[in-house]
């Protein structure tokens, strides 16, 4: 009887020689089967179904047609994907270098012995991470607004011209940038702060004996020290900054889902949204889904590359 | 028994109980509407009917009304324009469908295709109801094969709404007839505009993409041809008209996007003076800036009547409750209901029995200094015409709005964001 199995391996209660070996192969199976069940469910089925909808014309609530590649080979044509796909890496270096910057900057500030309250800082650093994202783009987008905007108004009060922030695409991706910035800077300090308090401080007393001041121990102890946490921190800020959304969707308002009048800043995440949720075309935005998912993996790979070897050096 | 096994027989005699439970629910629910799909059999109280609107019906009211009357009750889901539509589309393909859900004419098209996702009406005796609608209003909801898939709510007849205190300041007359004699093509509505502008240096309209949209919704055919088999969107003289004028009206409108917070802060602090105006927009002006009661008034277009807006009440198929919903749908859009929505909200009845009714032709409206927009808008929806929209009219608008966008910025000149505006089209609908 099945259920008599089972019952003995939830029990525990002692079966013959063979049954027992044959719940000692099956209990590593079952201590990581929740994993994989939750991926198998949420991961991979998404993943192979959405392959599977790319080769269709694929109308949620009517005909769906097998039309193969077609739908890829329409994207490799179509400028707006390529348009999309520059915004995107474009908004990705400016949202993340500065980011990565400014983020190690932070941590040695709030690594730094002589500062106080330092819970109150480390913990105030994180707000802005588990603050709404669409609370960030509603309040970066009024902030940046053209007429009523309270940057506008700080531009002109010192003399400044006012700027269209929405209308060139520098303007607008730099506006987009400031919002993913301003969210994931203290997040990557604390990890970069977690990073810096287990290097040795025998290496700083053996810098400061050889003269090395404050600046110099930073970019030749720390730095250097830092090396696999830049690494995984720049992996996992590529990973996001390549599919950036909610930001620009919010900045764009009503237009949000072109991302401006000329596409000026619609990522790729935003173009898969705009054709498949927008206008209905499923089988294109799956398409567009699997293009994103194997630039996100091309990125990752030169990045683990690029990182591993200034590591190494 | 060892307290292990003990535990689990219980753990599996909850399982079981509610599972039993839970198809009890089910089967329930099925049972509730099995009698009820026959018309003028006893409706059920003291169930929850679920309504997804993008809130701009103005039927919130008679709906609460009408559950606090029958003892059931209503909950809304609110979003916006968009998201609303590409929600309830998944939602039909999912099964997790709302009971009453809105569909906006520009969408109706696109609904039209797969009717057999909701209810047909006429199962409720729709068709009795048939001749208290504006035949082409009634259309919309009609899917090919004769399917009633959505009762009409309001018509949204256009006019326009002038801003008298800033009309005066620029030296313009404000009775309603003296302003209609200001213009009689859309060519002097913008000359008058570039005077308003050169004299006090502010905006005239609020937006280039409203003057498009209501041009846009003068035109007939719009951006298919009258029987929707063919797209005309790039051959149609009246759609290049109405994109060229709106190209014109750039340089005197304020560059807002309609609906935009931006947009809104502009309307209530009176940053532009003419605010072209379907008649929902009165409802949608009195809500955003209650704080100009009195300064505004109503007048007809330079040229013609037209149509923006409106939407079908829909029962999805997958509604538990359809004869209820049908119940309350065909009650809060009755004419009399309809009257009084308007009264209380300015969104016009589709019901032309009301359109000699003089309480609906003496209505004048205080906010926007004793208009009469009961004969005005009356007047502009019996002109009305039945325009073919199509399924894709919604993405096609999209891009010529983007394209008038460009010219808003100065990224592109009006002949140059045509040429992009019908490129643009074409690369989506291709």
């Amino acid at each position: 009887m099945p259920s008599d199995t089972s019952t003995v391996t939830l029990n525990g209660v002692v079966g013959s020689p063979r049954r027992r070996r044959r719940r000692a192969s099956l209990t590593p199976y079952l201590y990581i089967a929740p994993f994989f069940l939750v991926f198998g469910v949420f991961g991979l089925f998404p993943l192979l179904y959405t392959a599977f909808i790319s080769l269709w014309d694929w109308n949620p609530i009517g005909d769906k047609t097998f039309i193969g590649f077609q739908n890829y080979t329409e994207l490799f044509a179509d400028p707006r994907f390529w348009n999309a796909a520059g915004n995107t890496l474009s908004i990705w270096a400016i949202s993340t270098i500065p980011q990565l910057i400014a983020a190690i900057v932070m941590a040695a500030v709030l690594n730094n012995a002589l500062l106080r309250a330092k819970t109150a800082f480390r913990m105030a650093v994180l707000v802005p991470n588990i603050t709404s994202v669409v609370a960030i783009g509603v309040i970066f987008t009024q902030l940046f607004g053209r007429d009523y905007g309270m940057i506008n108004w700080l531009l002109q009060s010192v003399g400044l011209d006012r700027i269209d922030w929405q209308a060139g695409r520098l303007s607008s991706q730099i506006a987009v940038s400031m919002m993913v910035m301003w969210r994931w800077t203290g997040y990557n300090a604390l990890i970069y702060l977690a990073a810096m308090q287990s290097i040795p401080s025998s290496l700083y007393e053996a810098a400061a004996i050889d003269g090395a001041n404050k600046v110099r121990q930073f970019l030749s102890v720390t730095i250097p020290q830092l090396r696999p946490t830049i690494i995984f921190t720049a992996i996992i800020s590529t990973i996001g900054g390549l599919q950036v959304f909610a930001e620009p969707l919010l900045f764009g308002g009503q237009g949000g889902t072109t991302g401006g009048a000329s596409r000026q800043f619609q990522t790729l995440a935003l173009f898969l949204y705009e054709q498949g949720f927008r206008n209905f075309k499923f089988g294109y935005g799956s398409a567009i889904a699997w293009a994103l998912f194997v630039i996100i993996a091309i990125a990752t790979v030169v990045n683990l590359k690029l990182s591993s070897r200034i590591a190494s050096e | 028994m060892s307290t292990g096994r003990k535990k689990l027989a219980r753990a599996a005699a909850i399982f079981a109980a509610v599972a039993l439970t839970l198809t009890a629910c089910s089967s329930g629910g099925d049972k509730a509407s099995a009698p009820a799909s026959s018309a003028g059999g006893k409706l059920p109280t003291g169930q929850t009917l679920s309504v997804w609107t993008f809130g701009a019906t103005g039927l919130e009211d008679s709906m609460n009304k009408w559950a606090a009357d029958t003892g059931n009750k209503v909950e809304f889901k609110k979003s916006e324009f968009d998201p609303h539509h590409e929600q309830l589309l998944t939602a039909l393909a999912s099964g997790a469908v709302p009971d009453v859900a809105v569909v906006e004419t520009s969408y109706s098209s696109l609904f039209k295709q797969s009717a057999q996702y909701f209810t047909d009406l006429r199962d409720f005796g729709a068709d009795s109801i048939k001749s208290d609608y504006l035949d082409w209003r009634w259309a919309q909801g009609v899917a090919d094969d004769g399917r009633v898939f959505g009762l009409p709510t309001d018509v949204g007849g256009l006019a326009m709404a002038y801003r008298t205190d800033l009309f005066t300041a620029a030296g313009l007359p404000t009775d309603a007839p003296s302003v209609e004699k200001l213009w009689s093509s859309w060519e002097d509505f913008l000359k008058v505009g570039e005077e308003y502008k050169a004299k006090t240096g502010k905006s005239f309209l609020d937006s280039t993409g409203v003057l498009f949209q209501t041009l846009y919704n003068q035109s007939d055919p719009k951006l298919y041809s009258a029987d929707g088999k063919s797209l005309v969107y790039d051959t149609n003289p009246q759609i290049k008209h109405a994109f060229e004028i709106a190209a014109r009206g750039s340089s005197i409108s304020a560059k807002l996007g309609a609906f935009s917070p931006e947009w809104n802060t502009a309307m209530a602090k009176g940053d532009y003076a003419v605010q072209l105006a379907p008649a929902w927009m009165l409802n949608y002006i009195q809500g955003q800036a209650p704080e100009t009661s009195g300064k505004w008034s109503v007048a007809n277009l330079p040229v013609g009547g037209g149509n923006w807006g409106g939407s079908q009440l829909t029962i999805p198929k997958a509604s538990k409750n359809a004869a209820l919903a049908f119940d309350m749908i065909s009650k809060v859009l009755s004419p009399a209901n309809q009257l009084a929505v308007f009264k209380a909200t300015g969104n016009f009845p589709s019901t032309p029995s009301l359109y000699t009714d003089p309480a609906l032709t003496d209505y004048k409206s205080k906010f926007f200094s004793d208009a009469p927009v009961g004969i005005i808008y009356s007047e502009s929806a019996k002109k009305l015409k039945p325009v073919y929209e199509g399924p894709k009219e919604r993405q096609m608008m999209r891009e010529f709005g983007n394209a008038l966008g460009r010219i808003d910025t100065g990224d592109e000149t009006a002949a140059q964001a045509w040429d992009s505006a019908l490129a643009a089209v074409k690369l989506e609908i291709g």
